[in-house]
């Protein structure tokens, strides 16, 4: 394997450039192909309706539609005839979004446009239940009247949760999104507009800079962990929440990017994967039985210090089992002690993460 | 808002003034399925004229200069900015839109180590490409020092007229040999990828990422019971590469990807001299082995199917394999010690095999039940072979050892059902049976059985309150020492990650809508976990937080966040001097108080924004142990982490704006491990000399943000 190893290090410099160049060459080929048989999709599905489904797994629909629902007659100049730059809820960045592409026929704007997520202008969605006693959104209302409402998302929206995220998922389905039912933020009501920003250029969320802010807001207890002295740099923009945290959901503990903790720990600390010849047991198990993974107040995310934290475990009879006293500090009453002070017990035993040395048993080599 | 980032550009304090947005994933084209239209929808007059569609290009750029007033290793931890003086101040972002074909361009912190730029390009919902550059830097302790020649290189040595001596007190020439050894590395990482959609509802992608890492980092080696902080050379290269097909359906979705990880490290071992009077003939140096060259593998599959509206079912499964065989160091460099190994390289493998399931139902209206598997298998395949081996180069262990390979099995089975009293009130309830078995390991298999509860109320549109309680009981299969390890352990000591505990925890959270400008959110966590059953060992635990946040917008040109928030961590422990009954007792106790505020304003409107954050982070570390009748206090472990930070954006033009920005940054701290302890403190540790960090460090920037 070694020598596998070796070739292949040898040739993945060389490889790489290769496969991508094929993988570009084919994805440029694909392009035209591709769109057209997008829009084709959409062009079976509008008109496959109105015959037999050929297959209804293969199909999505908006939530909440049915016979009783009217959409606006001119889609989104409808919307921003009143929702511009300087309305309450300006919209317009949407088109600096992704969203708002209208050549690429699978967003919202190559669909039914503002309607597509915020359901019928005219008469709403079947589950709003004030939209359909008091009529739509579009419309002509009486001074001092409100404006019955149209499906509205995150926080301050009156629409169950449940019922605005299936308006994401109807679109959003795949990919990091295949464990979203079930997982803790859908499980604890979080809306997908609690932190995701739609009609903005920059989603904070996405954003490197300011993704932890927006954790942030439930996450109080990770905000104090990252101010602590010993840290992950999220609070540096060095890292970020989803760089171990598979926020729509994971199957593993603490919803994390890798299918166990270790190995979300390895994508960063390779060096510590080892596997070594002598290895610690509890470094084999779970990073987080010595470590805290967003800040502590001892060294090295630990979560107490040695030597502490060592006879946790370790009291075999000598100097692992001794109680230490401050009488080892420097001007106690006793001799400063290489068993509290600089590396304490790691003065000795720094290969604390496994050794690769035939003599390496006690972690000394 | 709160706790800016200490970042080296005004951009960050002003989330809406950012011009660069940095993507943290851009790269998934394809997790959607296209929409069924109805079609009778008329769509003949959605003709969209009021679209803003976006096209050519367009951007901004920020020129500009910070000033950092002292160096200070601890500021510039993870900012780069840990020298004084001048720096650049540039970022830019560029933006090209043809229809559905775009080039994005990024750049942050071009003038730091810390530089971040990237290059995007492609036809959304066709094929994407990119290639981006991340550095990241952290410097470690600038307080560190080291008699040792060839910090960074393989092979430390002492300076010729090096005197050694029984104790570091008698090293007469260790203060005439004493350097800085700073310690700092530096992660510069190289990503590609592309991915692209061959067919509607499939996408292929590529992901690539090299990391170069470089610096020095701290190790220590030993002579028996004589020790040296030593400088450690870091040259690791880490490629990772992920292949990935994925498939979304409207019912069914799926993702295959293999993932690969080669970590190569250019130096096997370190060798340093000893600086002490060899213990035995020979022990005049010594060698360590460091991080071996290893790699993983791993295909994964994971899939989700949509029965109906109300029931879907998800999972994967992954299966890995871990492997190590370098070449195996000598048992000693010592010449006099001539020991046979009993195999030339590690030969160390471990296979990895993951399996989740996931069902989740909506029974009724107002019923959801939850069940999930999850089973993970991490068999270290490592030969186990006797190997005599050598007391830190100085002599040979009469004890010969089996390295022993520890294995894994988790099993966790879940079960929860949450029933929607009314439209505002949901009770859920569920229980959780995880298993877990090892080898090797004095508990062969332990049992956590967890129930718990939780209240969700709405009283209002204005009042959430979410209270939480949960009780876990684990339970392990028998304590028993193994015999390969030796000396045996206390008999008595039960380690907590094997030892029977009780955990107990809870949480309450209020957030309160007080008006449409104002919010308030209380909250509050607590968890006990009980090890009564230990005698030696971790024998309690508990953490407590308390947390307030507060948020109002003033006017409408004047907004005033605010939090405050406290921790406290405490744990109790026993030991025995004696290798018996229990004669001393150990408590720490961590607490951490945090406090920061926020104020924002547009002082002249569509002219001159400025704003103020303030946060303060205070933490002590109390341990106290007691040893017959005696309690003894050790000194606290503080540190004071204060940032004030002045900002203000000034519109010249539309396209052209100024920005100014000041922060001060005032740290202290104590740590009894480091404080007062030289290098020649600790009479059988050559330590660095490292001292407890403090500074007080302004920063200025000024800078010219002009777009187009």
């Amino acid at each position: 394997m070694k020598i596998i190893d070796r070739h292949f290090r040898l040739i993945l410099p060389l490889l790489q450039p290769c496969l991508l160049s094929l993988v570009y060459s084919v994805a440029v080929q694909a392009a035209t192909p591709a769109l057209e048989n997008t829009a084709q999709t959409l062009t079976i599905a509008q008109s496959s309706d109105t015959d037999e489904p050929a297959d209804d797994s293969e199909k999505s629909s908006l939530p909440g539609l049915g016979t009783d629902v009217k959409f606006s007659k001119k889609g989104a100049d409808t919307c921003l005839k009143c929702h511009d730059e300087d309305s309450a809820y300006p919209v317009l960045d949407i088109f600096k979004t992704k969203h708002g592409v209208k050549a690429d026929p699978r967003t919202p704007m190559a669909t039914l446009q503002c309607e597509t997520c915020h359901g019928p202008g005219v008469k709403g969605l079947l589950f709003m239940e004030e939209a359909k006693k008091k009529g739509g959104h579009v419309g002509k209302v009486r001074p001092g009247e409100k404006r019955p409402p149209i499906l509205n998302f995150g926080v301050k929206s009156d629409e169950p949760v449940a019922e605005q995220n299936r308006m994401c998922l109807a679109c959003h389905k795949g990919d990091q999104h295949i464990g979203w039912q079930g997982s803790a933020h859908d499980k604890g009501d979080v809306a997908c507009a609690n932190c995701h920003v739609i009609h903005t250029q920059r989603d904070p969320v996405m954003d490197r800079t300011l993704q932890s802010e927006v954790c942030y807001s439930c996450h109080q207890k990770q905000r104090t962990d990252f101010l602590k002295t010993s840290v992950h740099p999220v609070r540096f923009g060095q890292i970020n929440c989803t760089d171990c945290h598979s926020i729509h959901g994971s199957n593993t503990r603490a919803m994390l990017v890798r299918p166990t903790l270790n190995q979300t720990c390895y994508t960063c600390h390779a060096d510590k994967r080892g596997p070594f010849l002598w290895a610690h047991a509890p470094a084999s198990e779970d990073c987080t039985l010595c470590h805290t993974p967003h800040g502590s107040i001892h060294p090295a995310l630990l979560k107490k210090r040695a030597p502490l934290l060592c006879q946790q475990c370790h009291s075999q009879l000598g100097h692992p089992s001794v109680g230490y006293t401050p009488a080892g500090l420097p001007g106690g009453s006793g001799t400063p002690s290489g068993f509290m002070l600089a590396g304490s017990c790691l003065n000795c035993h720094s290969q604390v993460h496994g050794s690769n040395h035939p003599s390496g048993v006690k972690l000394m080599r | 808002m709160l706790i800016p980032k200490i970042k080296t550009t005004a951009m960050y304090t002003q989330p809406q003034l950012a011009i660069i947005g940095l993507c943290v994933s851009m790269y998934a084209i394809a997790d959607t399925v296209p929409l069924n239209i109805p079609a009778s929808v008329d769509t003949s007059r959605w003709d969209c004229d009021y679209c803003t569609f976006e096209q050519g290009l367009s951007g901004e750029l920020e020129l500009g200069i910070g000033y950092v007033s002292d160096p200070s290793y601890k500021f510039g931890e993870y900012n780069s900015l840990y020298e004084d003086g001048a720096y650049a101040v540039a970022n830019g972002t560029a933006r090209y839109r043809d229809d559905a074909d775009y080039f994005n361009l990024d750049a942050l912190d071009l003038g730091l180590e810390n530089r971040w730029i990237e290059a995007e390009g492609g036809r959304q919902g066709v094929y994407n490409l990119y290639l981006n550059y991340d550095g990241i830097s952290r410097a470690i302790s600038d307080s560190t020092m080291t008699p040792y020649l060839g910090d960074g290189s393989n092979n430390l040595t002492l300076p010729g007229d090096w005197v050694p001596s029984n104790n570091t007190a008698g090293m007469t020439q260790l203060d005439a040999s004493l350097h800085d050894a700073n310690l700092k590395t530096l992660r510069k990482r190289v990503g590609y990828g592309l991915s692209f959609i061959p067919a509607a509802q499939w996408e292929a992608a590529i992901d690539v990422r090299h990391e170069f890492r470089e610096g020095q980092q701290s190790i220590s080696g030993a002579f028996l019971y004589d020790g040296a902080e030593l400088v450690k050379p870091v040259d690791y290269v880490t490629d990772e590469v992920q292949a990935t097909v994925k498939y979304t359906a409207p019912k069914w979705q799926s993702v295959l990807s293999y993932y690969v990880s080669l970590f190569n490290n250019a130096n096997a071992s370190l060798t340093w001299e000893n600086a002490f009077d060899p213990i035995t003939p020979g022990a005049d140096a010594g060698q360590m082995a460091l991080s071996p060259d290893n790699q993983f593998h791993q295909i994964m599959l994971s899939s989700g199917y949509q029965f109906s509206d109300a029931t879907s079912l998800s999972g994967d499964i992954a299966i890995g394999r871990m492997e190590q065989d370098e070449d195996l160091l000598q048992a000693s460099i010592n010449p006099n010690l001539d020991v046979a190994l009993p195999r030339t390289s590690a030969q160390a493998r471990i296979d990895t095999l993951t399996a989740n399931l996931k069902l989740d139902t909506a029974l009724s209206d107002k019923t959801r039940l939850s069940a999930a598997y999850r089973y993970n298998d991490r068999d270290n395949k490592t030969p186990s072979d006797v190997f005599e081996w050598v007391i830190t180069d100085t002599v040979i262990s009469p004890d010969p050892r089996y390295n022993l390979p520890y294995s894994f099995i988790d099993q966790i089975a879940t079960l929860d059902v949450a029933y929607n009293i009314n439209r505002k009130t949901r009770f859920s309830a569920g229980f959780e049976n995880a298993i877990k078995r090892r080898t090797n390991q004095q508990v062969d298999k332990t049992t956590e059985n967890t129930l718990w509860g939780k209240f969700d109320v709405r009283t209002s549109n204005s009042v959430d309150i979410d209270l939480r309680a949960a009780h876990g009981q684990r339970d392990g299969s028998g304590y028993h020492p193994v015999a390969e390890i030796e000396p045996p352990e206390n008999p008595l000591m039960r380690k907590y990650n094997l030892a029977d505990r009780t955990r107990d925890t809870g949480s309450i959270n209020v957030t309160l809508y007080l008006h449409e400008r104002i919010s308030i959110n209380l909250g509050g966590e607590f968890a006990m976990d009980d090890y009564s059953d230990s005698v030696i060992g971790l024998t309690s635990s508990e953490e407590t937080l308390l947390n307030a946040d507060f948020s109002m917008l003033l006017t409408e040109v004047t907004s005033l966040s605010a939090y405050v928030s406290w921790q406290d961590i405490q744990s109790e422990q026993a030991g025995s001097d004696t290798g018996t009954d229990p004669d001393w007792f150990a408590s720490n106790d961590d607490t951490v108080g945090s406090f920061g505020i926020g104020l924002k304003h547009q002082l002249i409107e569509n002219k001159l924004d400025v704003g103020v954050d303030y946060y303060l982070l205070q933490s002590t570390g109390q341990i106290s142990i007691v040893t017959g009748t005696e309690n003894s206090q050790f000194p606290d472990l503080e540190t004071d982490l204060r940032t004030l930070k002045l900002y203000g954006d000034y519109k010249l033009k539309d396209n052209l704006t100024l920005h100014a920005e000041f922060w001060n940054n005032h740290y202290t701290s104590s740590n009894w491990m480091f404080d007062g302890v030289d290098p020649a403190t600790i009479p059988n540790v050559l330590s660095f000399g490292e001292q407890s960090p403090s500074y007080n460090v302004n920063v200025g920037i000024v800078s010219a943000r002009y777009s187009f």
